[in-house]
């Protein structure tokens, strides 16, 4: 293989990579931008998430590699396990706004991030505790299709992953900007007391913010295990904080951000370890995040002011 | 977005209120010299009495991690930096001194290393058929302190730069950081043996006597460490350094607008924090003679952290207590509760129950300890805040006396270093956009010393921005301002306040959980210069600044007569409205103000209280105070100020004595509207 073909096959899979981080930013960015909380919990909402695929998926009959589907079959078992997942993380991240997180609302300074790290935790040990730490064979009915583009290969799973994530950030693209719950959730950004004094219910908003941003995980979470085969409780960390990397290269609370973050970050983490070495990925990663952070905390595309004191 | 409210006053202990008969028996501070000195007596007995050599090691491990929890304890408890990466810091002085005593880095010898062998440091190792090498093998004693410099010296580089974020940005960061280190540990074979870990690390000794593997000395040696972080930590907690970084904690903008350096403070939180953690890494790398990047990746900074949430924000004793909870758990109560599972298993006949393994539950505990702490008792279960009897029926009832004229004040100075002649404070041309709306613009103001001058205005006419951008809270777009006749535009506000500018806020920006004394010794805080190593030491000059500190304050609450002394240690957040305004004007006096800018002081007061303000800053220009104030009753206006200044839209419309300026058509368009001011 070429150079040239090397970095494209990089490219391609910094996409893949990329569709996942996007998604699961838009979660960090939706909440973030409604009620500055960092949410850590959103880690493992992921984890759960490609779960929760894994279980669909292995009740409509797909076992590990061997049970392949075309056409409508496939179709219907990968929208179904879409919708299953989406569903199920979306609630699990409503009952955990509700539960652990609405008491801390207006509780000043770091307290909420610190319970977003103790729902992690639980999260991640409730796996542990029941699955175990064997790492699980992810369901796959995709057949194997092929395009070779000079030496680079790219995989139907690929491009329908694209679409798929492309497809869903659309949707929420349309959804805030068009619907009447989209513009309350825009103005409760902007101001929450004035969109509660316009009649905006700011609870059912957080709560719908929770909704759409751990559903989105849950996408995320099957995109995981559709491309890497494979799921275990530990996927949530490394996942996540790359994930939020991405949202804060974007600029935390920017819709846009996440997603250009996002893309970039698949492609810093494929392209950089292939340039550099796999091992070094993360502590480029990190430095990322802290250089955005220290140097221009809005990000690329980010509104918020980085400092409110 | 709303701004949040400050925590709820703490809750009444359950345990306490059940042992207090028993307590009332002995004085609180007699019952406290009690329970240590026998807390003290169980952990210097606990090897004699204990023959398990798995216990004394775990006990050893616990004693470790307390003094990790005491030292993060500094950086999150005290000065409110959450610091998610602590175990970096931990790392590094485990690294510095795995490095320094193993085989680990084996340089050939050369002359160059001499001076370090003859020190004893290094000694030249002699292998047949290959050219000698330095063995490292610098002295445990020497290290420890030496690791925990070069953790503070990490901790100061990275917190240079990061530590201006807010709260949860900083907590991003040093998570970041936290993850760089152990895997830059991991990929640099040559200095640390990656994965592998190092291996081989020199046990200290002592007099000749090598610690080994035995557990004991270990304890012992982690036991005096814990010690000493308790006895540095509350020394530092009741001093001027403690105090200041409990204002950064409690509300930042106002801790630099009382004259404290936030960025030197926070550095320096950060920087013994990293410090303790280095020495403890030291201590931990040569009990167990090995060091892999495992040890130290996230998870150790979350259970460093739950000990500290557990144990109480900010409160020494609860953050041991913490720790050695914690501890416990996980050495002794898991493994039994694991066997007494197995038991049921299989009495029951369960085979989940019979091979659980609970040990493995412990982060499953980290989590819920987490969300129910912050849930339900976010002060911990020994909190920092001491309680305070509330003032009895008769003590409440006392009549109010009006201090103020008759206080000396006797340390205020309104005329050293004023050039004859100058103004105390002038602004020239002081101008500040935001975006395309100007908020100030092009202000010229002179205030003569000893002048009282009222600020007035409509809402939104820029007159707090104007105050903001005197003290340096905000920076001008355009101008300058003077002051004693030096040019101080842009200044930091910690260095105006120096140079004696004080001021109040509109909207009340006291330090909450803080006493009233603590917040009135936040004020005398640039006026004082006791460092880190003096509040730990306390030598003569510290307590003789202390207590004069402390004089000081007394004098200055003194000019509320009775209404703030007899609640001295009440925090600052159960006091009523008008108490509150009073102690922000007392915070601003204490720092020795030659101009002191208030900011609506009479607001939310009653008209008895505030005609009693009002001659109480009348009585503070008799001391030899100049004061700009912005007040929206008239009627304090026109008796107090000198000179009336009004803006509207971020420009001076008028100025002069308040009986001729209301009557000016412009202020009365400005405030009325074009109608009125043509009728």
């Amino acid at each position: 293989m070429s150079f040239g073909d090397i970095l494209l096959q990089q490219v391609i899979n910094g996409l893949s990579l990329g569709a996942m981080y996007a998604l699961l930013a838009l979660g960090f960015t939706l909440v973030y931008g409604i009620i500055e909380l960092i949410n850590f919990a959103h880690f493992n909402v992921f984890m759960m998430g490609s779960f929760f695929a894994m279980w669909v998926l292995q009740l409509l009959g797909v076992e590990g590699q061997s049970t392949v589907l075309t056409g409508w079959p496939l179709a219907g078992a990968l929208i179904l396990a879409l919708a299953g997942t989406m569903l199920g993380s979306g609630v699990l991240g409503v009952v955990i706004e509700r539960l652990a997180l609405r008491p801390m609302r207006n509780v000043r300074g770091t307290a909420a991030m610190i319970t977003t790290i103790g729902v992690s935790y639980i999260l991640f040990n409730i796996i542990l505790l029941t699955i175990g730490a064997d790492t699980q064979n992810f369901p796959n009915p995709m057949p194997v299709v092929r395009w070779h583009l000079g030496g680079a290969v790219l995989d139907l799973r690929e491009v329908l992953l694209w679409s798929a994530s492309l497809v869903l950030m659309a949707l929420l693209h349309l959804f805030v900007r068009h619907s009447r719950m989209g513009k309350a959730m825009q103005a409760t950004a902007q101001d929450q007391e004035a969109a509660r004094m316009m009649g905006v219910d700011v609870d059912r908003i957080v709560l719908l913010a929770f909704f759409i941003g751990s559903a989105l995980a849950g996408a995320a979470g099957l995109v995981f295990g559709l491309y890497y085969n494979f799921t275990s409780f530990l996927i949530g960390y490394t996942a996540g904080l790359r994930a939020f990397t991405a949202a804060v290269l974007g600029g935390i609370g920017s819709i846009g951000g996440a997603v250009l973050g996002g893309f970039a970050i698949g492609l810093i983490e494929s392209i950089g370890g292939q340039l550099l070495a796999v091992r070094w990925t993360d502590v480029i990663i990190f430095s990322i995040l802290i250089a955005i952070l220290v140097f221009r905390p809005t990000g690329l595309l980010g509104r918020m002011a980085p400092q409110k004191s | 977005m709303s701004r949040p409210v400050a925590d709820q006053p703490l809750h009444r202990s359950w345990l306490g209120a059940r042992l207090k008969p028993l307590a009332l028996l002995l004085p609180a501070a007699a019952r406290r010299r009690v329970a240590i000195g026998l807390a003290t007596a169980a952990a210097v007995a606990f090897p004699l009495l204990v023959s398990d050599e798995g216990d004394i090691d775990a006990a050893a491990n616990a004693c470790a991690f307390a003094v990790l929890a005491l030292g993060l304890n500094i950086v999150v408890g005290f000065a409110g930096l959450l610091d998610l990466g602590y175990a970096a810091f931990f790392a590094i002085g485990a690294y510095v001194y795995g490095m320094a005593a193993s085989w680990q880095l084996t340089p050939p010898w050369s002359e160059a290393w001499q001076p370090l062998a003859w020190l004893g440091l290094v000694s030249r190792f002699h292998v047949e058929g290959v050219p000698d090498v330095v063995h490292f093998h610098v002295s445990f004693w020497l290290m420890l302190p030496v690791s925990a410099l070069i953790a503070a010296g990490f901790g100061m580089l990275f917190g240079v730069p990061t530590l201006r974020l807010k709260g949860d940005y900083l907590a991003i960061v040093t998570l970041g950081f936290g993850e760089i280190v152990p895997i830059v540990a991991r990929n640099t074979p040559s200095l640390t043996n990656g994965a592998m870990g190092l291996n081989g690390v020199i046990p200290p000794s002592l007099f000749g006597y090598s610690f080994g593997v035995e557990s004991t000395p270990y304890y012992y040696l982690g036991l005096a460490l814990v010690a000493l972080l308790i006895f540095v930590s509350l020394r530092l907690q009741d001093s001027r350094i403690g105090r200041a970084w409990m204002a950064i904690r409690e509300d930042e903008v106002a801790a630099g607008a009382m004259g404290i350096n936030r960025t030197r403070l926070k550095l320096l939180a950060f920087g013994s924090g990293a410090a303790f953690a280095g020495a403890t890494g030291t201590f931990y790398v040569a009990k167990l003679q090995t060091a892999t990047p495992e040890m130290f990746m996230f998870p150790v900074s979350v259970m460093v952290l739950v000990m500290v949430v557990l144990g109480g924000m900010g409160s020494v004793w609860g953050v041991v207590l913490g720790a050695a909870i914690l501890q416990l758990l996980q050495s002794w109560f898991l493994q039994d509760l694991s066997e007494w599972a197995h038991a049921l298993g299989r009495l029951v006949g369960s085979a989940w129950l019979q091979d659980v393994q609970l040990a493995q539950s412990i982060e499953l505990i980290f989590g819920v300890i987490l969300v129910i702490m912050m849930l339900y008792r976010r002060q911990g279960l020994i909190p920092a805040g001491r309680r305070v009897r509330a003032l009895d029926a008769r003590e409440q009832a006392v009549a109010a006396t009006r201090g103020g004229i008759g206080a000396r004040l006797s340390l205020l100075d309104g005329e050293a270093g004023l050039p004859t002649g100058a103004p105390m404070l002038e602004t020239r041309g002081l101008s500040r956009r935001y975006g395309g709306v100007r908020a100030v613009n092009g202000i010229d103001l002179t205030v003569p010393a000893h002048a009282i001058i009222g600020l007035i205005g409509p809402n939104g006419s820029g007159k707090t921005t104007f105050f903001n951008l005197v003290t340096g809270l905000d920076t001008p777009s355009g101008g300058q301002v003077l002051f004693l006749g030096a040019d101080v535009t842009g200044l930091a506000p910690h260095l105006l306040v120096e140079r004696g500018i004080a001021r109040t806020f509109q909207n009340l920006r006291l330090f909450g959980n803080m006493t009233v004394l603590e917040n009135v010794l936040v004020g005398v805080h640039a006026r004082t210069r006791t460092g880190a190593l003096g509040a730990v030491l306390r030598p003569p000059r510290v307590r003789a600044e202390e207590a004069e500190a402390r004089d000081w304050a007394l004098e200055v609450l003194a000019v509320f007569g009775n209404r703030l002394l007899p609640r001295l240690d009440h925090p600052a957040h159960s006091l009523s409205y008008a108490n509150r305004r009073r102690l922000e004007i007392a915070r601003a006096l204490a720092t020795r103000p030659r101009l002191l800018l208030l900011d609506e002081p009479t607001a939310g007061m009653n008209p008895a209280e505030t005609l009693e303000l009002a001659d109480q800053i009348h009585s503070l220009r008799e001391m030899g105070l100049t004061i700009l104030l912005i007040e929206h009753k008239l009627d304090v206006v026109n008796d107090i100020t000198d000179k009336v200044v009004v803006f509207d839209h971020g420009e001076k419309i008028a100025e002069g004595p308040a009986a001729v300026v209301r009557h000016n058509e412009d202020v009365i368009r400005a405030y009325l509207g074009r109608a009125a001011a043509a009728a």
